[in-house]
């Protein structure tokens, strides 16, 4: 060690407090270890095994080939990336319409607001339960109103048909998340600074080109963090599914959460090795997925005003 | 004094060792005990009693009880047995092999099995030993409603047995006339709606061949099989189930079936009578509801159209990493008695693995349901289990989602469905 530094340490009385920095780093760390680290590392340590009840068997690669070829996991795959790809772009559409709405202080904005962000506070076993009756098929109202309408040819069984089914559910988290979506983008709407607003109306800027020149530009950072957010939760997608559809019918509505659940608890079988293969392979995907995205999305001129 | 001492000695020695042997006596065996049935009263109510008898009879011995609900029983035991911190007496159901296989379920050899029904032990055996109480056991039984049923003009001969066109007409009568005809759905379970395909290719295979085509020894695209789910086919296309098929819960077919908006026929498990059989303001079926029970129906060139399933549900099994195995054995073999039998027929009304005799039934309710269900089953030749009992992984996930769903939803045809399932094996 230089003496320079130790002089100038002891001169400015700058020496590290190792003990009061553990003090306060160890609960941290030790939670993190044991409710993150741990688990993440033991999973993908449990796909190179087959691990059941009182002893590990290492297969190697087995488990990765068996996934390679497994049909049920790619229909899976496939349902969560067109469910994790269209809700955001819709969710974060039409919440920026009402945002728009209310920012315009449209009237009765007050309640809108309210009613428009009133499903981001039910759980999703509610809000499952409660679609399950809009869509049934003798008296849900989604039926009903076609039926009322003279278009009853169209009425089905939303969630029973598996051309219908993911869309239907897709449309239910959409109805679900536009008001938290909307509630964020109000807020970043509200901190515009108003001078930039105000020289672009002096330039005889219509509406128009306020949104799309001056508006847009300012809130792309909040845009795009809601769209990342809901892309992550959608990966992740699980309870919905559960409550409503089971991945039934045909797999159609299967996402990956549901198919792990199925593959570690209801099928006859203790091995947690081949779910924790689905569960590692699934976290790579989505960690490259995020990191595309925020490498897609990155601000690479920092916004000043 | 010190010729005292001795006999001092020896008389304090013998007053611990009777305090010590008073001590042991009065030390009481604690036995833990999860179940399923937490909301099934009938059931419940039979096991709350028979441990209060058995604690009666040996004081040493405690039961203590946890009821659940099957789906958190199940996660719950997965982790428990796994950690080992699972009761000493838990619910299982045959099909559950994985806990078998994993050496979890304690040898019950020395059960009382002269008072079981053979072909109970038979399906809680794995590898030549019997691991299961077979406390529950059932059959696929064809509920209607017999005053619907004469109003469309349909008579149901003395066999019970419609013959396959006859049933099909009878399908179409009920759908022209706006009735449903028969409840059945899918919306919470894995079985219902494959009912209809089981009992049909049971009927048509027969036994034997039946079972190679469950285990993958025969294929699905035998022309047996084949033409089979056309007939099924056939049946669903003129409309025999709800609309609300993919999402009608059991619960509410029931309810579907019997009170609103009511529909011809229910083919549903003979117990039927735990929900049914509860008063209507608790989800049961209306006062003085006509209930029939008929034969499922005669299948196009069937090898035996007396086949049908047999199934045994909720059972109980010993944890093999009990401190206790002696006592969990004389608890089991509390329940394993004609008195026994009986008293779960009259009180539960769903058949049992325990022999029993239902003439001697003392409630009316129980004796008429049984007299009902004696005559569907009268000279039957039994497949054991239902598919899901029967299947395991892949093949399983498929049927669930082919045969329970799609197939009789009308989703996909009968080449689709054939595929399907051949590509499961």
């Amino acid at each position: 060690m230089p003496a320079g530094t130790d002089d100038s340490s002891r001169d400015t009385g700058l020496t590290r407090p190792w003990g009061t920095i553990t003090a306060f780093l160890l609960p941290a760390l030790t939670i993190y270890v044991a409710f993150t680290a741990y688990p993440a590392i033991r999973t993908i340590w449990n796909s190179f095994h087959k691990v059941l009840p009182r002893r590990d068997e290492a297969v190697g690669l087995a488990n990765y080939a068996e996934l390679a070829g497994d049909e049920i996991f790619w229909r899976s795959v496939r349902n969560t990336i067109t469910w994790a790809c269209t809700s955001p772009l819709v969710e974060v559409s039409i919440a920026l319409l009402l945002a728009l709405a209310l920012y315009a202080r449209v009237p009765g904005a007050r309640f809108f607001r309210v009613a428009w962000f009133t499903p981001v506070l039910m759980s999703y076993v509610v809000v499952g339960i409660l679609w399950l009756w809009i869509y049934n098929f003798d008296w849900g109202p989604v039926n009903v109103a076609l039926r009322a309408l003279g278009l009853g040819g169209w009425a089905k069984a939303w969630l029973g048909d598996p051309k219908t089914a993911l869309p239907s559910l897709i449309f239910v988290t959409s109805w679900m998340w536009v008001g938290f979506n909307m509630v964020v983008l109000l807020a970043a709407l509200h901190s515009l600074p108003k001078e930039v607003i105000e020289a672009a109306e002096l330039d005889n800027c219509g509406w128009g080109g306020k949104l799309v020149f001056v508006i847009l530009p300012l809130i792309r950072a909040t845009l795009l963090n809601l769209i990342v957010l809901s892309f992550i939760g959608k990966m992740k997608i699980f309870d919905l599914v559960w409550i409503t559809t089971k991945g039934n019918p045909l797999w159609a509505t299967e996402t990956v959460s549901t198919y792990v659940y199925k593959r570690a608890f209801e099928w006859t079988t203790f091995d947690l090795g081949y779910p924790s293969t689905i569960a590692a392979v699934w976290f790579v995907i989505v960690l490259a997925a995020v990191l595309t995205l925020t490498w897609l999305f990155r601000l690479r001129e920092k916004l000043e005003y | 004094m010190r010729a005292q001492m001795p006999s001092m000695l020896i008389a304090t020695a013998a007053l611990a060792t009777c305090l010590a042997g008073a001590a042991d006596a009065q030390q009481v065996k604690e036995l833990t005990f999860w179940s399923h049935w937490a909301a099934e009263m009938p059931k419940r109510s039979f096991v709350e009693e028979a441990i209060r008898q058995f604690e009666a009879k040996n004081p040493g011995i405690k039961l203590k009880q946890t009821w659940y609900e099957k789906t958190a029983l199940y996660a719950g035991l997965k982790t428990a047995l796994r950690a080992g911190q699972a009761p000493d007496i838990f619910y299982a159901e045959p099909d559950q092999v994985e806990y078998m296989e994993n050496g979890f379920l304690l040898d019950l050899s020395e059960l009382n099995w002269a008072a079981v029904e053979p072909w109970a032990k038979e399906a809680w055996s794995y590898k030549g030993k019997p691991y299961g109480l077979p406390l529950e056991a059932w059959t696929v039984e064809l509920y209607y409603n017999k005053k619907t049923m004469a109003e469309l003009g349909v008579k149901i001969p003395d066999s019970l047995q419609l013959a396959p066109d006859d049933f099909l007409d009878m399908v179409k009568k009920a759908k022209a006339k706006g009735i449903t005809p028969m409840a059945l759905g899918v919306g919470d379970r894995p079985y219902p709606g494959a009912h209809v395909v089981h009992e049909a290719l049971l009927k048509r295979l027969g036994v034997d061949d039946y079972d190679k085509l469950l285990k993958g020894k025969l294929p699905w695209s035998d022309p047996r099989v084949v033409d089979t789910l056309k007939w099924v086919r056939s049946l669903t296309e003129a409309g025999l189930l709800p609309n609300t098929f993919a999402t009608l819960k059991l619960a509410e077919s029931h309810i579907y079936f019997h009170t609103n908006p009511g529909a011809l026929t229910f083919l549903n498990g003979s117990w039927y009578t735990s929900r049914a059989f509860n008063p209507p303001d608790k989800g049961g079926q209306p006062k003085d509801f006509p209930l029939g029970i008929m034969k499922f129906p005669a299948v196009p060139g069937a090898a035996c159209n007396e086949c049908r399933s047999i199934a045994i549900g909720g059972s109980y099994v010993g944890n093999v990493a009990t401190k206790h195995p002696k006592e969990v054995l004389a608890f089991f073999n509390s329940f394993v008695s004609f008195e026994m039998g009986n008293r779960w027929l009259d009180n539960v009304q769903v058949q049992t693995g325990i022999k029993s005799d239902p003439a001697k039934l003392t409630g009316p309710q129980a004796a008429d349901y049984f007299k009902m269900i004696a005559q569907t089953n009268a000279g039957a030749k039994y497949y054991f289990g239902i598919p899901i009992q029967v299947l395991n992984g892949k093949p399983k996930e498929v049927f669930i989602q082919v045969m329970n769903n799609a197939f009789p939803a009308g989703t996909i045809g009968v080449d689709d469905a054939v595929k399907q399932m051949t590509s499961a094996y």
